[in-house]
C-alpha cells in the first residue's frame, strides 16, 4: 500500500521533471509578430517584424529590425534584444523584397518549412517598394491591431478573387515540382488604403520570372477552383456578375505535343445593359473577352516557361517521369490549348432579360 | 419470575427515560415497560384499555389477553430489549410471567413528507423521501402500484440495529443481481450501517473509487423509474434518500421528469447537460493550455486580447487557475455549510472579491473570471449533486496535464477520465452501460 502510494508520487514527480514544462511561457510574455519582412542587404538578410503589443486599452504596433547571415539568425538577434520571447507561430504574412524574389526564395522558404517555427500556412507576398519604406508607410495607415495586412488576404475578410493566395507550403511545393508553379501577389504601400495590389509575380522554381495582371490572376484563381463569385465583368454592352464557374479539362499527348481542351461553364447574372443588346450578343462578347484573356495568360506562361495554372498536373499520367522534368522547357511551349467558354445567363431577380 | 424484571431493570434502568409502570388491566396488575421519549404513555394506556374492552369478550382473564397479544410465543430477554429500544411497549404479567410486545402510540419523531432539498424539480411530483424507512417504502408502493414490487427487509448491525430494505420489480430485474445483493447483505448482517459508505462496504465494493456505486435520489419518481429499468433500490433507515444500484453514467444526464416535457425539449436538455459536463472538464484546462503552452491555436485577435488581459498578472496560468478554483470550491462548500440567513453574505463577498477586486488588483486576468464562472455554472447542470462531485475532481487532473502538455495533455487527460469511467463496474455491470431495453444486466457473471 505504502509502496504503491510512493510509486504514484514518484511517477507524478517524473511528469513534472521530465516534461520540460518550465519552458512554457505565458502568452503575455511572448511577442507575437504577425508580419515579417525579408530583404537582402549585401550578403546579409534584413528582417523586419511587425509586433502588435497590448498597451492600456489598445494595441500599439512595434516595428523591430534585425540583421543576420540567415533569417533565423536575424530573428534570434531580435529575440535577444527584446524583453519577451519572439514566438513566430502566429506569423500570418511574410513580405519579400522584389529584389530578393528575383534573386530566389528557395533558401528562406525551405528554411521556414524545415525549422517549423513559422507555420507553413503563412501567406507569401512580394512588395515593389523598398522593404523599410513599405513597412514605415503602411504602418501609418494600419489599424492598431496590426492584422490589417493579413486581413487583406483572408478569405472571410478582405480577400478578393483577383488576388493570388499563395502560402509557404505551396511555394515550397512549386520549388520541387516539375509541373506546377505559383503566383505571389505583388503589393505596395498605398496612400489611402494600406496597400495597393499590382498583380502577381510568376514564381518559377522559387524565383520571380515575370508578372501577370489582376485580371489574369482572377483567371488563374478560377482555374484552380478558388471562387470568383461576385466578380463584376464590364463589357461594351453590359456588365455581368459571375455567379459560378466550372472547368472541365481533358488532355492528351500526341507525338510529344500536349493538347488540352478546357471547357469553362460560366453562370452569370446581368447587372446593367445598354440599349440594343440581347442575350446572344452579351454571351458572344463575354466568351470572346474571356478566351482572349485566357490565351494571353497561356502565351505569358509559354514565354516564361512557368506553369502558374498548373496545367502540367493534367499530364502527369500521360508522360513518364523522366519526360515530366522537361515539362516546363520542352512541352509547355508546344502546348496546344483550346479554351471553350460557355455562358449561361441566369437572371433571376436582378434585371429583366432583354429579348 | 423476578429475574426477568430484575434483568430488565439492570439492563435498561440506567436510562432516565425508561419507564416501568404497574397498572391494572382487567383487574389484575401488569407491568408496562418502554421509553417515554419514544412513546406517548398516557395515550397508549388508554388506547390499550379501549382495545381490550372492544376486542375481547367479557370474562376473559388477563392471562388470555396477553397470550392473544403476543402471538410469537415466549419472548426472550434480548428480544424484549430490542423491542423496547425500537420504541415498542412491553406488557409483563408478574403472576403468569407472560409478556407481550404491543405497538404503542409513538411520539412523532420524523418530519412529514416535504419537497426535496437537494434535487429541485421543475415539472413533476415534488414529494421526497424522508428519514423513516416505512414512509419511504410506502411512497414507493404508492408510486408503483403493482404486486410485482417486492420488498425485502433486513435488520443489520450487532450493537446498533438499523433496517435495510431491498426493493425490486420481479419481472424486470435480473434475478442473478438480486441474489448477489441479497447474499452480500445476508453474509454481512452483523455490520453496522450508518452511511452509504457502510452499505458500500457491506456490498464488498472497492472503497477508493471516485464514482459512487449507488446513485442516490430523493424522489420516489426517480427511484421507481430505476426499478422499472431493472435496477435495485435500497433504503437505509434514517437516510432520506434511495440508493439505486447499480449507478450508471447516464444518471448524470437523464432525469425522469424530463419526460414531462415534449420529446425534442427532453433531448435538448440532456444534450445541454452533456455539454455542461464537457465544459466543466475542459474549460479550465483549455485556458491553461492556450495561455501558457499552445497560444498558436488561438486566432491572433483573441491571442492579443488575452495577452492584454493578462498584462501585469504575476503568476503563471497554472498557479492562477488553481488558486482561483480552490477559492471557488471553498465558496461552494461554505454556501452549503452556512445557515440560509448568512448564505447570501458569502455569495456577495465571494462575488465582489472574485469578480472585481482580484481583477482590479491584477492578481488574475479578466478572462479567468469568465472561465471560472462558466465552469461553475456548467458544473451545476448535472443531475444530482453527488454526481457533480466526481466531475469537479476530474477537472483538476485535466488542468495539471494541460499545464504540462498543453492541448495534447487535455486530450490525454480526457482519455484517462474515459478509461477510468469505463473501468468502473458494479457487480459486473459497467458504469457506461446504456440500458437499451427495460432490463439491466444479463452480461454480468
Amino acid at each position: 500500500m505504502l509502496k504503491k502510494a510512493a510509486s504514484l508520487i514518484l511517477i507524478s514527480l517524473f511528469a513534472g521533471m521530465l516534461s520540460g514544462c518550465w519552458d512554457n511561457r505565458d502568452i503575455n510574455h511572448r511577442a507575437l509578430p504577425v508580419t515579417m519582412g525579408v530583404s537582402m542587404k549585401g550578403d546579409n538578410y534584413n528582417v523586419l517584424l511587425l509586433i502588435p503589443e497590448p498597451v492600456e486599452n489598445t494595441t500599439r504596433i512595434r516595428l523591430v529590425k534585425g540583421e543576420g547571415k540567415t533569417v533565423t539568425e536575424a530573428i534570434d538577434t531580435i529575440s535577444r534584444d527584446m524583453e519577451s520571447f519572439v514566438d513566430m507561430l502566429h506569423m500570418k504574412v511574410v513580405v519579400f523584397d522584389k529584389a530578393l524574389a528575383e534573386r530566389g526564395l528557395m533558401d528562406s522558404i525551405s528554411g521556414f518549412m524545415r525549422a517549423r517555427d513559422i507555420s507553413p500556412k503563412v501567406i507569401v507576398v512580394i512588395t515593389d517598394d523598398e522593404i523599410n519604406q513599405f513597412f514605415k508607410r503602411s504602418q501609418k495607415t494600419m489599424a492598431p491591431e496590426g492584422t490589417t495586412l493579413y486581413d487583406c488576404f483572408e478569405k472571410d475578410a478582405g480577400w478578393n478573387p483577383e488576388i493570388a493566395l499563395t502560402r509557404v507550403w505551396e511555394v515550397y511545393r512549386s520549388i520541387h515540382s516539375y509541373t506546377r508553379d505559383v503566383a505571389i501577389p505583388i503589393i505596395q504601400a498605398g496612400t489611402k488604403t494600406m496597400i495597393e495590389h499590382n498583380g502577381s509575380a510568376i514564381i518559377k522554381n522559387g524565383r520571380m520570372v515575370g508578372r501577370i495582371s489582376s485580371e489574369e490572376t482572377l483567371l488563374m484563381n478560377a482555374f484552380s477552383g478558388e471562387s470568383s463569385y461576385g466578380k463584376v465583368e464590364v463589357m461594351n454592352h453590359a456588365s455581368v456578375l459571375i455567379v459560378s464557374n466550372t472547368f472541365r479539362n481533358s488532355s492528351k499527348v500526341v507525338d510529344r505535343t500536349p493538347y488540352m481542351n478546357s471547357k469553362i461553364i460560366l453562370k452569370v447574372s446581368l447587372l446593367e445593359t445598354r440599349e440594343n443588346t440581347n442575350a446572344d450578343l452579351i454571351r458572344e462578347e463575354l466568351e470572346k473577352v474571356l478566351t482572349l484573356r485566357c490565351d494571353a495568360v497561356i502565351e505569358k506562361m509559354k514565354a516564361n516557361e512557368a506553369d502558374v495554372l498548373g496545367l502540367g498536373q493534367f499530364f502527369r499520367n500521360k508522360l513518364p517521369r523522366n519526360e515530366l522534368q522537361h515539362w516546363r522547357t520542352e512541352y509547355l511551349p508546344r502546348l496546344k490549348m483550346n479554351f471553350e467558354v460557355r455562358t449561361i445567363i441566369q437572371n433571376e431577380g436582378n434585371l429583366k432579360m432583354p429579348s | 419470575m423476578v429475574p426477568f424484571l430484575q434483568e430488565m431493570k439492570t439492563r435498561l434502568g440506567d436510562n432516565d427515560d425508561f419507564i416501568v409502570q404497574r397498572v391494572f388491566l382487567l383487574d389484575s396488575p401488569v407491568i408496562l415497560m418502554g421509553f417515554k421519549s419514544m412513546l406517548d404513555f398516557v395515550q397508549t394506556k388508554s388506547n390499550l384499555l379501549e382495545y381490550i374492552e372492544q376486542s375481547f369478550p367479557e370474562g376473559k382473564t388477563i392471562d388470555e389477553v396477553i397470550k392473544q397479544l403476543s402471538n410469537s410465543g415466549t419472548i426472550g430477554i434480548e428480544e424484549a430489549i430490542s423491542a423496547i429500544t425500537a420504541g415498542n411497549l412491553l406488557i409483563y404479567d408478574e403472576k403468569t410471567k407472560q409478556r407481550a410486545i404491543v405497538n404503542p402510540v409513538s411520539r412523532l419523531l420524523t418530519r412529514s413528507i416535504e419537497s426535496p432539498t437537494t434535487e429541485n424539480i421543475l415539472h413533476g411530483g415534488i414529494s421526497s423521501f424522508n428519514e423513516d424507512i416505512d414512509t419511504n417504502i410506502g411512497m414507493m408502493r404508492k408510486q408503483f402500484n403493482s404486486s410485482h414490487l417486492e420488498t425485502k427487509l433486513y435488520s443489520c448491525g450487532s450493537m446498533q440495529k438499523s433496517r435495510l430494505a431491498v426493493l425490486y420489480i420481479k419481472d424486470q430485474i435480473d434475478m442473478k443481481l438480486v441474489k448477489q445483493v441479497v447474499s452480500k447483505i445476508e453474509s454481512n448482517l452483523d455490520k453496522e450501517l450508518n452511511h452509504t459508505q457502510d452499505v458500500s462496504k457491506m456490498m464488498g465494493f472497492y472503497s477508493k473509487e471516485l464514482i459512487p456505486k449507488f446513485n442516490t435520489t430523493e424522489l420516489p419518481q426517480e427511484a421507481v423509474n430505476a426499478l422499472r429499468k431493472g435496477r435495485i433500490v435500497l433504503f437505509l433507515d434514517r437516510l432520506p434518500f434511495a440508493l439505486v444500484l447499480p449507478s450508471l453514467l447516464w444518471d448524470m444526464f437523464i432525469h425522469d421528469n424530463d419526460k414531462n416535457l415534449p420529446p425534442p425539449i427532453t433531448v435538448a436538455l440532456r444534450m445541454l447537460r452533456l455539454l455542461g459536463v464537457l465544459v466543466t472538464l475542459i474549460m479550465p484546462g483549455l485556458y491553461v493550455a492556450l495561455v501558457s503552452v499552445n497560444p498558436e491555436v488561438l486566432r491572433i485577435e483573441l491571442a492579443l486580447s488575452i495577452a492584454q488581459s493578462r498584462e501585469g498578472v504575476p503568476y503563471p496560468a497554472f498557479i492562477e487557475i488553481v488558486l482561483m478554483l480552490i477559492v471557488l470550491e471553498m465558496t461552494l462548500e461554505a454556501s452549503v455549510r452556512l445557515p440560509a440567513s448568512i448564505g447570501p453574505t458569502v455569495t456577495m463577498v465571494g462575488g465582489i472579491i472574485l469578480g472585481q477586486a482580484v481583477v482590479t488588483a491584477q492578481l488574475v486576468s479578466n478572462l479567468l473570471i469568465i472561465i471560472l464562472a462558466v465552469t461553475t455554472i456548467a458544473n451545476s447542470t448535472v443531475v444530482g449533486v453527488q454526481n457533480s462531485l466526481a466531475i469537479r475532481f476530474f477537472k483538476y487532473v485535466i488542468v495539471v496535464l494541460a499545464s504540462i502538455f498543453g492541448v495534447f495533455g487535455i486530450v490525454s487527460a480526457v482519455v484517462f477520465v474515459c478509461a477510468y469511467l469505463a473501468g468502473v463496474n458494479t457487480f459486473g455491470i459497467s458504469y457506461l452501460y446504456i440500458p437499451r431495453t427495460e432490463k439491466v444486466g444479463g452480461n454480468h457473471e
